[in-house]
């Protein structure tokens, strides 16, 4: 019991702590693909460091939202991981509060409150990037509910651990169509949702930023705390991507500590796969305009339609 | 009954290879003048055979080429309204023709109107339900290219919409029909000849949902061939864009090729027991044609256009006499199919003389019909009277049979429905005849007398024959019913409800 | 029947290939390009090609493989490279005046699909066949054909007008390949013939259009209404 709340611990620390490592890799990836030298893979802890030694600055129009958004933000990307497998494959201590619906609506009460923020300061750059973030999310939303019920028909569950077991046992589910078209809905998301081309949106050039926008006007450690929540927030859609659907193996069984810590590299290798096939799409896509930003998400949409529809074969 | 079968098969032989002869000599000889004479050769004695073989086909029904040609009575009745159509129209296409000082291409007319003929003709004579489809399929490639003979801007429209329309839908009755073999291979063999009388045999069997899927798929897709609504649009502009003996086949001939299949599945579906559903869509797709098309009719500006949407209500009525069914309805829509044949054909020409005098399609700019057309102005003026379905005409009997036929039914709404409707097209109709005949000139300098009069002396008598022989069938058709006619349609109806009630 | 009693690993087969098909289907749809267009039907055909085939090969159908043989030689090659002259002959590259924008087609399309999914599954529950391929089959089947009736309603180029019909007879072709493998080897000769003289008809027909009408959009073409 106590060697299951180190994991589940374990689990949150993994994340808390890799996050900003993969961020490191995909940026240092991208520009040398592009033959250039690119940041080192550790800059993403070098920033945060900056930050969390810097001033904060607060508008005068700011009020308490501005300061609980970026807490309450941070939080949530802690309590996803409890949800969630990331060392173990079967369920730790308070997994049970919730299944992989749960974990989304966590993930979006914290982008609720950031898109608040953005709007509380009342500055015109916020109210852009909160617009822009719920726009998308609409957009995005229905494709992930789709996918979740073509994963809860796939497994009769929606349990993210007997999804996994699922797959690893029965090799015949893992290479249906259904499951394969689920892989490919998510992967799409996952670009939008972790700010990929090609919606790409972690600029400051106005037409574009959407997240930049809707923490313009903080500063400090707040923002170390918000850019530090998008980390994990990233981490964690890579992991319920590569434990749940693509890659289900290489998770402790047993729960040793050697088996945890083989899971945690095992975890950052399936990540660094996912990563390199991000890199790619970034490098081979261009950046969609503002208003064909749906075009991906209903193609998505139509894989997880699909994917309901191949699931009927069994 | 061996001597039987082979007088049977030369007939059948005698119908399909003129058509076959003169689509190749037109192309060989490409002389105007002698394609005229080919095509018409052929279309006589095509009508002969048929006619030869209207009373073989009521004896036996045969099967020729390992099953895949079948002759049966419904068969043999359809090739007569086509065979009627074909000669009738070949005759007035030579003054038509000729009329559109077009002798260069007109080879080319003639090679696909006999090659239209040809696959029309080849419809109710496929035993096989696939080769039905397909022949089906062809009749609508080949009549594209004679709908944008032309070659206005119009006429390539219309064929566009023809093939793009009536190839989209034909493709969901060949969709049923898979649908109808698999239901059939669960029960038969896999592999076995999907003919009329195998999936009739297994009806019975077939599982009811899939036999419905099945059915309804087929109507659309046959339905869109027939014109009926809503699947109806490419029709008006078919028939309207076409030379005027072209339009005439269409109506005339090539819906009835397709009604057949439609009456074909209706017995296939009664032998399924799918219960009163399938008779009710198609009477009600057969009442909702009417309704389309009176109000078409009534609010019409061109002239062919104002009977293409008259094909789309007879077609309506057909429908409707075939969904009836029993005894009384086929009889009075078979009737009603030769009689559409003849006298649409009628006004298609008469429209055609009327368009080759007032150089227009638009109803508004014909005036005084008889003036100009005294004789062939007087013989469309009683095609329309009939076609309308008053009393003295072939018409009126077969509307009347089919009224009778649906109050037995108990489809009993679709009869009053049908009613209203053919009241409120007889007047809708009739006034735009009344506006081009006995209407007030409007003032037309454009259009002086002389040129009437020398456009009536063009107006050769290969386009006054054929209403005349449309004409006068019509008429006896209208004030006697043969007996003969009403052994063969009582066998027709026998064949077609054997061995199940809806 | 076949489909009833089939290995999983030749139904995981048959089911990835009739779904990769829809598929293309749907990138026909999303794409503004007409030789994107292209490209996904004549892979499309080539899918059934091999569809034609694998059914040969776990029905014991020998026929099927001349049936694959030609399916990929005219449909996979001779159409795609008929309609490349058209395209070439025609000087267009993309869908320019779509009613429907690519990704609302894409959803209306799903929506299809579905209601697709909800006929095939009551079909195959009438005959207790659920949860085998032939439900699947039938689901592919229809959606093709709702797909291909979707092209032809909100795309206007000639050329997707074409592609839009040989959508509605690939869906049949697959469907009927896994449902009725066993239907008759003449029946599916002529079919494919006859889909050649289609295709033969529309490069004639839009040669006139081009010609006589200046246009090669068939949204162009209204002058006859009423």
């Amino acid at each position: 019991m106590t060697r299951d709340i180190l994991l589940q611990i374990g689990q949150v620390v993994t994340v808390l702590l890799l996050a900003p490592l993969l961020q490191g890799c995909i940026l240092q990836w991208e520009e040398r693909v592009q033959r250039a030298r690119g940041p080192g893979i550790f800059q993403p802890y070098r920033d945060l460091w900056k930050w969390f030694h810097k001033q904060s600055v607060v508008p005068e129009t700011a009020s308490l939202v501005y300061w609980i958004a970026p807490i309450v933000a941070f939080t949530c990307m802690l309590t996803v991981p409890i949800l969630i497998p990331v060392l173990t494959n079967y369920p730790l201590p308070l997994s049970n509060m919730g299944d992989i619906l749960g974990g989304g609506l966590i993930l979006t009460l914290g982008s609720f409150l950031i898109n608040l923020a953005g709007l509380d300061s009342g500055s015109p750059a916020g109210g852009i990037g909160s617009s822009r973030a719920v726009m998308l999310g609409i957009l995005a939303e229905p494709t992930l509910i789709l996918v979740f019920v073509g994963i809860t028909l796939l497994a009769k569950a929606m349990l993210p651990f007997v999804v996994n077991h699922l797959l690893v046992a029965q090799p015949a589910v893992y290479w249906s169509p259904a499951h394969l078209f689920l892989v490919a809905a998510f992967f799409i998301l996952l670009l939008v949702e972790t700010d990929r081309l090609p919606i790409h949106s972690s600029t400051h050039i106005e037409v574009y930023m959407i997240d930049e926008a809707r923490i313009l006007e903080y500063s400090g450690p707040l923002l170390a705390l918000l850019k530090w929540a998008s980390m994990m927030k990233q981490f964690i859609l890579y992991d319920i991507f590569t434990n749940v659907l693509l890659l289900p193996w290489g998770l402790s069984i047993h729960g040793l500590a050697v088996g945890a810590f083989g899971a945690a590299i095992a975890l950052f290798l399936k990540f660094l796969v996912v990563a390199l096939a991000v890199v790619f799409v970034e490098t081979a896509q261009s950046r969609l305009r503002y208003f064909r930003y749906q075009e991906p998400l209903a193609a998505s949409f139509l894989l997880a339609i699909l994917a309901i529809v191949a699931n009927q074969l069994r | 009954m061996p001597a039987d079968a082979s007088i049977v098969a030369s007939l059948v032989a005698a119908i399909l290879l003129p058509p076959l002869i003169a689509v190749l000599g037109c192309l060989a000889i490409r002389r105007a003048r002698p394609c005229e004479w080919l095509n018409l050769i052929a279309s006589i004695v095509v009508f002969v055979a048929v006619l030869l073989l209207l009373p073989e086909a009521l004896h036996t029904t045969r099967t020729f080429l390992r099953g895949y040609l079948i002759v049966d009575p419904l068969g043999a009745w359809v090739l007569l309204s086509v065979a009627t159509v074909y000669l009738l129209a070949s005759i007035y296409a030579i003054g038509y023709m000729r009329h559109l000082k077009e002798d260069q291409r007109l080879y080319r007319f003639y090679a696909l109107f006999a090659g239209f003929a040809l696959t029309t003709l080849t419809g109710p004579l496929m035993n096989n339900i696939g080769v039905y489809w397909i022949a089906i399929e062809l009749t609508t490639l080949v009549s594209t290219f004679l709908v944008c003979f032309e070659l206005g801007r119009e006429s390539i429209e219309a064929a566009w919409k023809y093939i793009v329309v009536v190839s989209g839908g034909i493709s969901l009755a060949l969709l049923g029909i898979i649908l109808f073999y698999w239901g059939g291979s669960l029960h038969l063999s896999a592999t076995y000849d999907l003919t009329w009388s195998n999936l009739r045999g297994v009806a019975p069997q077939l599982n009811a949902t899939v036999a419905l899927t099945a059915f309804l798929l087929v109507f659309i897709g046959f339905g869109t061939k027939v014109g009926l609504a809503p699947m109806h649009t490419w029709l008006p502009d078919a028939h309207s864009e076409g030379p005027a003996p072209v339009s005439a086949m269409l109506s005339g001939a090539l819906l009835n090729t397709a009604m057949i299949g439609i009456a074909r599945f209706i017995q296939i579906s009664d032998a399924s027991h799918l219960g009163l559903m399938p008779r009710a869509v198609v009477v009600t797709i057969g009442a909702f044609s009417l309704f389309v098309a009176a109000l078409f009719i009534t609010r019409q500006t061109g002239i062919k256009r104002l009977m293409a949407y008259s094909s789309v209500e007879h077609m309506g009525v057909m429908a409707l006499g075939f969904g009836f069914g029993g005894p009384l309805g086929i009889a009075g829509a078979l009737y009603h199919m030769l009689g559409h044949s003849l006298n649409k054909s009628l006004m298609f020409f008469g429209a055609g003389n009327a368009m080759q005098v007032f150089h227009t399609k638009r109803i508004s700019r014909i005036h005084r019909v008889l003036g100009p057309l005294p004789v062939s102005g007087l013989l469309w003026l009683a095609g329309a009277v009939a076609i309308t379905g008053a009393p003295p005409f072939g018409l009126f009997l077969s509307e009347m049979t089919i009224l009778r036929a649906g109050l037995a039914g108990p489809n009993l709404w679709a009869v009053f429905v049908m009613l209203l409707l053919l009241i409120v097209i007889f007047v809708g109709f009739l006034n735009h005849f009344r506006a081009m005949y006995f209407g007030p000139t409007v003032a037309q300098p454009a259009s002086p007398r002389a040129t009437f009069a020398e456009e009536h002396a063009s107006l050769s008598s290969w386009c006054l024959v054929p209403m005349w022989l449309a004409l006068v069938p019509l008429l006896v058709l209208g004030l006697w019913w043969p007996q003969s006619i009403s052994h063969y349609f009582a066998v027709v109806a026998a064949q077609l409800s054997a061995g199940a009630s809806p | 029947m076949l489909a009833t009693h089939l290995q999983p690993l030749a139904a995981s087969l048959f089911s990835l290939l009739a779904i990769a098909s829809l598929l293309l289907a749907f990138v026909m749809v999303g794409s503004r390009w007409l030789k994107d267009y292209l490209g996904a039907f004549a892979l499309q055909s080539w899918l059934i090609a091999i569809l034609s085939a694998a059914v040969g090969y776990y029905g014991h159908y020998p026929e099927l493989y001349l049936i694959a043989a030609l399916t990929a030689l005219f449909r996979g090659m001779l159409l795609p490279y008929l309609l490349f002259r058209i395209i070439q002959r025609l000087n267009v590259d993309r869908e320019l005046h779509e009613r429907l924008a690519p990704s609302s087609s894409l959803v209306v399309g799903a929506a299809l699909v579905l209601f697709a999914f909800v006929v095939s599954e009551h079909l195959g529950n009438s005959l207790h066949l659920t949860g085998t391929i032939v439900v699947l089959a039938l689901t592919v089947m229809l959606s093709m054909k709702l797909i291909g009736f979707l092209m032809l309603t909100v795309r206007g180029e000639a050329i997707s007008q074409i592609l839009g019909l040989l959508v509605l007879e690939n869906g049949i072709f697959l469907g009927s390949q896994i449902l009725v493998p066993g239907m008759p080897l003449l029946i599916e000769l002529v079919i494919l013939f006859d889909l050649l003289v289609v295709v033969a008809c529309f490069g004639v027909l839009v040669r006139y259009l081009v010609m006589h009408a200046g246009t090669s959009s068939a949204h162009t073409l209204r002058r006859l209404v009423g």
